[in-house]
């Protein structure tokens, strides 16, 4: 299996790239991504293109002329790339990426990244929805998400290439840069005033070994994919001892602003998912992935926190060095954090 | 399980000590507060606060006084469907759940109760669940116990009709029928419920999960075994 990982340059796919280099069946890992990747790749080799650097990209794609591709190519807004480059990026990197792969020949089966955010809520929609459930997202993500599967989709039709959609839950993890990582984090958080919806969220571990699990399995159609277990909003800020900022209606909008000034911009989904809730069914990726062990969601939060807890004292500080932190911006590494 | 019969690893949800089926053990007033405060609790995917459960629901459900029979028909664990009768009263959810409570020390999750703003919230953290089959089917996958109201009968007679689109979507699962009435002296509607689960329900073997016409065959079983357990009129059965 020659394996092309598009986003390897952001904790996901670094991780799997690192998952699969390990395998023997996995002749070549090769990625690309806007920045490299911050940890130690042994196989598997990066490249740094631009996903919006169409040329450039089709003839690295064509000339590695992969027979997978794992797809995280598509970026969260507000996590790697601002909101409004995120979506175009995503597009440019799906449409070229997987149309080179198809043109060079030697495609045999294709796994996407996308997100619970497909699905939308409201009224008659299924709360906890699984697979078959409607499509109808409310969000600049969640279309993206869609598009992406539907991209793919159509690569399935016209070349009869199995293709599969992994819909993660919001993916969190101490390291990793997600934006309602940062929205927990922060010292005061926005809460429904007249709500407490349930939402799940999925270890970056997690995340990484469900493409792999799909990769290896030759999985087709969508699957959901989320860390066992529920968290509320009301629940999380207390679990983080954090101040409740109960909002509602128009607050939430000025709640986003005030995040952003203090350095964690909220991306419309993460509102959505704060007032609405964010929940699937994940039966399918438990039986046909063999998913069954995967982090709780309450062990995601606890995790984020525990991190976020870490506080330097002055004896160390002639140790401390300047890193630069996943989510860009640098930070100071603590004692006993790895600095991947 | 799935109603097709294949198994499905029922994820390990640690949750600081609280079961999201089972009823364990229940926190001192003190200790339970102290647990509301430090967020050392967890909702489940379907916004079921067990913990709050534990704290307001089962107390109350607890001293509702009711007679059971068929108890032996709920399952110990595993999912099943119970489908009951729908007077004209807002307390029969709550006498379910005092019932199965009783027996088998499990949560019971309520299908279809109003979710206006911030009711809604609340009956969803007390184990309330939205009426649509996807997600009925997605709590009996999980391995819970669901009640589902049969159309209500505002003059308190008979069972109406059972809900198909729910059947439909949860078929493969048993289905219990169970029968509620207030039951007095003299068959007045006074003093202590009566609670009445019939056999377990299910399809023909072989039934394709969402067959239309198998739904409406178990739908109108259900019903029949809801009116049979309610009693004939005249003879001083609950009705």
């Amino acid at each position: 299996m020659r394996v092309l990982v598009t986003g390897m340059g952001g904790h996901l796919g670094t991780r799997v790239a690192q998952l699969l280099e390990e395998r023997a069946d996995v002749e070549a890992v090769v990625g690309f991504d806007l920045a490299p990747p911050r940890r130690r790749l042994r196989r598997a080799t990066f490249t740094r293109i631009d996903p919006r650097d169409r040329e450039r990209l089709i003839a690295f794609v064509r000339d590695f002329a992969p027979t997978a591709v794992a797809h995280f190519g598509v970026y969260e807004p507000a996590a790697r790339l601002g909101v409004r480059a995120a979506g175009p990026a995503s597009e440019d990197c799906t449409v070229n990426a997987l149309g080179a792969a198809v043109r060079a020949g030697a495609l045999e089966h294709v796994v996407v990244r996308s997100g619970l955010e497909v699905y939308g809520r409201g009224r008659r929609r299924s709360e906890v929805p699984d697979e078959g459930a409607v499509l109808g997202p409310a969000s600049p993500f969640g279309r993206t998400c869609l598009d992406v599967e539907a991209h793919a989709a159509s690569l399935s039709r016209r070349h009869g290439i199995p293709v599969a959609a992994l819909r993660l839950a919001p993916v969190s993890g101490s390291r990793a840069p997600s934006p309602i990582g940062r929205l927990l984090r922060l010292p005061a958080v926005p809460v429904p005033a007249l709500a407490d919806p349930p939402f799940q969220l999925l270890h970056t571990d997690d995340a990484a070994r469900a493409m792999v699990a799909a990769l290896l399995r030759r999985a087709e159609g969508a699957f959901n994919v989320v860390g066992p277990g529920a968290a509320s909003p009301w629940q999380a800020v207390h679990l983080g001892r954090r101040i409740p900022v109960p909002t509602w209606g128009p607050g939430w909008p000025a709640a986003a602003r005030a995040a952003e000034v203090l350095g964690a911009p909220v991306p419309a989904h993460v509102i959505d998912l704060m007032r609405r809730g964010l929940v699937a069914d994940d039966t399918r990726a438990r039986t046909e992935l063999g998913l069954v062990d995967l982090v709780p969601t309450q062990q995601v939060l606890a995790d984020l926190f525990a991190w976020a807890s870490v506080t330097p004292v002055a004896p160390v500080v002639s140790n401390v060095s300047t890193a630069v932190a996943d989510d860009g911006g640098p930070h100071l590494r603590l004692v006993g954090e790895s600095g991947a | 399980m799935t109603p097709d019969g294949v198994a499905v690893a029922a994820p390990v949800v640690p949750n600081y000590g609280i079961d999201d089926d089972r009823l364990l053990r229940r926190d001192p007033v003190v200790g339970a507060l102290r647990r509301r405060l430090t967020g050392h609790y967890a909702v489940d995917a379907f916004g079921g606060d067990p913990h709050l459960q534990d704290f307001v629901l089962a107390p109350v459900a607890g001293r509702i006084p009711m007679r059971i029979d068929g108890a032996e028909h709920l399952p110990t664990e595993g999912p099943a469907l119970l489908v009951a009768n729908h007077g004209p009263l807002l307390v029969e959810p709550l006498v379910l759940v005092g019932a199965v409570q009783r027996t088998v020390a499990r949560r019971l999750r309520v299908v279809g109760l109003a979710a206006p703003p911030v009711i809604g919230a609340l009956t969803h953290k007390l184990g309330g669940v939205s009426g649509h089959g996807g997600d009925v089917a997605a709590v009996l996958r999980s391995g819970h116990l669901a009640a589902v109201p049969l159309t209500r009968r505002w003059l308190g007679t008979g069972a109406g009709e059972a809900p198909r689109g729910v059947i439909a979507a949860t078929l493969g699962y048993p289905v219990l029928p169970v029968a509620l009435a207030l039951r007095g002296p003299l068959g007045l509607p006074v003093a202590a419920w009566s609670v009445r689960i019939g056999a377990p329900l299910l399809p023909p073997e072989g039934t394709e999960a969402g067959d239309p016409l198998a739904a409406a065959e178990l739908a109108e079983s259900v019903r029949a075994s809801v009116t049979a357990l309610l009693g004939r009129p005249g003879d001083g059965a609950i009705r």
